[in-house]
């Protein structure tokens, strides 16, 4: 008995402290936790339609915490008030038996209601202005197209057209002008998937037979986290994608650098020969082992900036002829576009014209080096399970990759500034 | 009133068949597996449905601390990406049609009855074939983990065409499509009998509004499953035809359509959010008036918000699908819907803090799980609430601010009401008590261990973590949640193992209960003895107030005249009937079974061999009629004659 009073005095007086002490030396080392100011934050925002959204939760938050603490004092004041204190008190004659008072309960009633309106109002404002382009900014809206494939995103630029190759067509990594709104056309292409990219705007499904969109605008440029937000199979939770937004000149040149063909490697001097990299290759990648440096971290959008540089100084000609053969014999063109280099490929399978210009490679999961590229095309099965590259490429054409055949293909790949 | 109180069943035993057929042949073991495969009655059948929820609960659980260990830190490898799939699938399937379901029906079905006054449901073999199609849907859902193919994998609400022979090639998403139906037909007739029994079997003055709080949340979640499965019973035949026919509902390329099946999905989905908690609802409706030792405040509107909930459970449907871009008029009008929801809520848990305002209130071990489910549901409500706004959502659908909100409201609501229950109405089932030291150390660490897990997944959901995700990356920000979730879940599990502990030494050696341990209001705990007779009710009661059996209390001397005369008309009538116990709901049941999984392996054979057995099972059993035998109990209950049996 003693001990029971213990305890329950114990857990009365101190639980919510020892929850709260719990949370606070679990949490002390990182704020993140309590911030909220991850990459794919709602509540650090950066566009007028994250806004918007954060804004309505921020009035839903308000209005329920307001009741919240008027409902739980009064719950908490009639428990301590009413409850029976001892034995004799239990067994004392019963309260008073009423039913109930219905000038109070339609009084209750009310306030629920006049409460829902504060919500309602700014829910309806949001729900129009969030839905498409506000027709003041119609004219300047930028349109691109996007498609979900199970993993991957495809990314059209129907106002780009290409002589001869149709319109500029991208993977994984979107790239919208800052400061304007955009407006994105969504198509699921095998599942449902759901375009997200919180700091920017919720997320709408891209669903397959139905034409979906979306409008976000970037205040400033920056760099920006995305991912499939909608379960679609075995490898939904690695299906990420970024958005970068450019200044109107950074934009400019970013669409002459992509609407050009293929890059061909630059003939390096003999006294800058490439350096001996490609060797060091880590072979013994975990399962789900991170695929991005603390470097990276410190500053993504300058490293974007950097990936549209070619290094042409350490490039390794022989090398990346040798990747570009391979990238042929084994079959790779036949799903893979590379416009300016080779024939095939088709449109259901990642462009990978300018792909050591992105910042990231399977899908925004790992960042797009030499390393974690050779990676990637040794073990895809192993990197994103299920993948189609696998089962329908490597599996079905029975195509073994040796150490060589991965360092030619990597660095034929990183030249594709 | 007096006609009423007569049995139903009077004289019928002239017309008794003379010498039963091998066909017709009716079961009377009391004891063994025999009994138990047979019975008809309402208390062993809810006891074997609590049986089986409880041990899903156990196994949808040990899945989800599988979830949590995975998410413990990031880019970890404990399971693989199809490992954890399975994981989430099973986890939320499971908890919704195997734990929490069945829990609800297992209270149905052993203290509805009682409550109203009433010795059975109105179709006891019915009530039979019910569970027993539950355990085959449970077996055909399960059956995956012991088979090459595996448990389903494409999340509980199944959205196609993942769904489709395309993208899931093997059995197991037949397994789910297949197991969900069975349920579907064990819930549907499970849920037809209560509204009858409740419409028909009320003893006499137990009108409409005098009924317990939980007995209208039984009818009204009773008429949710009659009206909403059927939206998905058409579901799941469509995605079955398009698996094993070719046909063409959700096939994108010949032009099905994938967002029909989420509206099929979601127009039973959300009165099945419904069906899950009014129950929890109705228990803590029975357990603060208990213990605060006065009625229910605003019985009326408790009962009318939980007809409107349930009503316009049916018009927010779209609310699961604010994302898939419906247009604007449509998603302003089920935001608004969905806001009115909180109303009738609201209501409730204003009333549940007005029953306890100027009560003594008995802190019980019962009592603390009902506050605890008001704190809870407080929480998940309002978390509801801003879902409700379309424009928040589409930030926080699909995140774990999501897996946040319907946890409160499905372990903080509906599994701390059940679990309340069952320390509630533990004396009455098995004529024991838990103690009150063990019962409070479970409620404690099952609450702090709850919110420790629960409460952090709400900072992740606004940090954008989706849910269904196997692994994360460690730059991300969901660290520290993610740590701090996974420690609370193995909290939560040693509160949940110390709640089973507990239970399981009390049901075998706990202390022994007198009647009416709790001084309770409502009639199920006026029955003769702990636990109850199979006829219940020696006499059946006559009702004069809403909280019959404290009326019954202060009213001794008129109630003994009552019943008195009562038991007279009833004994010059021949005693209390008692139905046969019947093999032949087994039996069809066991014919569902096979013939899923017929359906399962397109085997035609074995289709129609259990096609034969449903049949057989069903004809047999019409034919077999509804004869009993007759018990005839003194006035307390005591056996007046045991072997006077027809």
């Amino acid at each position: 008995m003693r001990l029971t009073s213990l305890l329950t005095t114990l857990a009365r007086r101190g639980r919510i402290l020892l929850a709260l002490g719990g949370l606070a030396l679990l949490t002390g080392c990182n704020l993140d936790f309590w911030t909220m100011k991850g990459h794919q934050s709602t509540i650090a925002v950066d566009g007028p339609v994250a806004k918007s959204q954060l804004g309505v939760f921020l009035v839903t938050c308000w209005v329920t915490l307001v009741i919240f603490i008027i409902v739980g004092s009064v719950l908490a004041y009639a428990t301590y008030k009413f409850r029976a204190r001892s034995e004799a008190d239990e067994q004392a004659v019963p309260p008073e038996q009423g039913h109930g008072n219905p000038l109070i309960e339609l009084g209750l009633i009310g306030a629920s209601v006049l409460a829902l309106v504060i919500i309602a109002v700014p829910t309806l404002k949001s729900i129009t202005y969030t839905a498409d382009v506000p027709a003041e900014e119609k004219a300047n809206a930028y349109e691109v197209n996007a498609y979900g494939y199970q993993w991957w995103f495809k990314f059209e630029y129907p106002a780009e057209q290409i002589t001869g190759a149709g319109q500029l067509v991208s993977a994984n990594e979107l790239v919208i002008p800052a400061g304007r709104p955009v407006h994105i056309n969504l198509r699921g292409m095998d599942v449902i998937h759901s375009f997200w990219v919180p700091k920017l705007a919720g997320k709408v499904d891209m669903i397959p037979n139905r034409g979906n969109f979306l409008w976000l605008k970037a205040d400033a440029p920056g760099y920006f986290w995305g991912q499939c937000a909608e379960y679609c199979g075995d490898s939904h939770a690695v299906m990420r994608f970024r958005v970068i937004a450019l200044g109107p000149k950074d934009f400019n040149n970013w669409l002459n650098a992509q609407t050009a063909p293929a890059r061909e490697a630059a003939k390096v001097a003999a006294t800058d020969q490439p350096k001996a990299q490609f060797a060091a290759y880590r072979t013994d990648w975990k399962r789900n082992e991170q695929g991005w440096s603390p470097q990276f971290e410190l500053n993504p959008f300058e490293s974007w900036k950097a990936h549209q540089e070619p290094d042409a100084k350490h490039e390794d000609a022989a090398l990346i002829a040798k990747g570009r053969a391979l990238f042929q014999s084994k079959t790779c063109f036949s799903c893979h576009v590379i416009r300016g280099h080779m024939v095939g490929g088709s449109g259901a399978y990642p462009d990978l014209t300018h792909v050591g210009a992105r910042t990231t490679i399977a899908a925004g999961l790992l960042e797009n080096t030499p390393e974690q590229l050779a990676r990637w095309i040794s073990h895809p099965d192993v990197v994103k399970p299920g993948n189609k590259m696998y089962v329908n490429g490597y599996l079905a054409n029975n195509i073994k990759l040796t150490p060589d055949d991965v360092s030619a293909l990597v660095a034929y790949l990183s030249s594709l500034k | 009133m007096e006609a009423t109180a007569k049995s139903h069943f009077t004289g019928k035993e002239e017309h008794a068949p003379a010498k039963p057929s091998f066909a017709f042949w009716r079961p009377t073991a009391k004891t063994g597996l025999m009994s138990w495969l047979t019975t008809v009655d309402h208390k062993k059948i809810g006891f074997l449905y609590g049986s089986f929820a409880l041990f899903f609960f156990l196994v949808g659980g040990c899945e989800a601390l599988l979830i949590r260990l995975q998410l413990i830190v990031p880019n970890n490898t404990l399971l693989t990406a199809p490992q954890y799939n399975t994981m989430f699938t099973m986890h939320g399937t499971t908890m919704i049609f195997l734990a929490v379901m069945p829990l609800g029906a297992a209270f149905f079905n052993f203290i509805m009855p009682l409550q109203i006054g009433a010795r059975d449901v109105a179709f006891p073999r019915l009530n039979a074939f019910s569970l027993w199609t539950f355990v085959a849907g449970a077996i055909i859902l399960n059956v995956g983990w012991f088979l090459p193919d595996g448990p389903p994998d494409a999340s509980w609400v199944g959205y196609a065409p993942l769904t489709s022979k395309l993208y899931n090639p093997t059995h197991a998403t037949d397994f789910w499509i297949l197991g969900l139906q069975l349920l579907g037909v064990a819930s549907i007739a499970a849920a037809l009998n209560f509204i009858v029994t409740i419409i028909n079997l009320r003893a006499p003055g137990m009108t409409m509004m005098r009924l317990p709080v939980f007995t209208w949340m039984t009818l009204i979640t009773s008429f949710l499953i009659i009206l909403s499965f059927p939206a998905i019973t058409i579901a799941l035949v469509e995605v079955m035809f398009d698996r094993q026919f070719g046909t063409n509902f959700f096939e994108v390329s010949n032009g099905g359509m994938p967002i029909l099946w989420q509206h099929l999905f979601w127009i039973f989905g959300h009165p099945e959010v419904y069906i899950l908690i009014l129950p929890a609802m109705g228990i803590v409706s029975e357990i603060l008036p208990t213990f605060a030792r006065k009625p229910l405040f605003g019985y009326p509107i408790v009962v009318f918000s939980g007809a409107s909930i349930g009503f316009l459970g049916f018009t927010v449907w779209s609310h699961h699908m604010f994302t898939t871009g419906m247009g604007t008029v449509a998603t302003a009008a089920f935001s608004l819907a969905t806001m009115t929801i909180a109303v009738p809520t609201g209501v409730k848990i204003f009333n549940w803090i007005g029953t306890l305002w100027g009560g003594h209130l008995k802190m019980r071990t019962p009592m603390m799980f009902a506050l605890g489910f008001i704190w809870m549901f407080m929480i998940g409500g309002f978390s509801g609430v801003m879902h409700s706004a379309a424009p928040a959502d589409a930030q926080q659908q699909d995140s774990y601010f999501v897996v946040a909100h319907f946890h409160y409201v499905l372990i903080g609501g509906s599994i701390f009401a059940l679990l309340g229950g069952i320390h509630y109405w533990f004396p009455l089932m098995f004529g024991r008590r838990v103690s009150e030291f063990w019962g409070k150390l479970s409620f404690w660490v099952i609450f702090v261990g709850f919110n420790v897990t629960f409460f952090p997944m709400h900072f992740l959901g606004l940090n954008g973590m989706p849910r269904r995700t196997f692994t994360y990356d460690g730059n991300m920000g969901w660290n520290v949640g993610n740590m701090i979730a996974t420690i609370g879940a193995l909290i939560l599990g040693t509160g949940i193992a110390i709640y089973f502990a507990v239970v399981i030494y009390t049901y075998l050696k706990g202390e022994k209960a007198g009647r009416d341990t709790w001084d309770a209001r409502t009639l199920e705990w006026s029955v003769p003895t702990n636990p109850p007779p199979e006829y219940n009710f020696a006499v059946i009661p006559t009702v004069h107030a809403r909280d019959a059996f404290w009326y019954e209390k202060h009213h001794q001397a008129e109630i003994a005249q009552e019943k008195a005369a009562h038991h007279q008309a009833e004994a010059a009538h021949g005693g209390i009937h008692m139905p046969f116990q019947s093999i032949y709901p087994l039996v069809a049941s066991i014919g569902a079974l096979i013939g899923a999984f017929g359906a399962i392996y397109h085997n035609l054979i074995v289709a129609l061999i259990g096609g034969t057995f449903l049949f057989i099972g069903v004809y047999l059993w019409s034919l077999e009629g509804a004869e009993g035998y007759h018990l005839h109990p003194d006035e307390e209950g005591h056996d007046a004659d045991p072997a006077a049996k027809h």
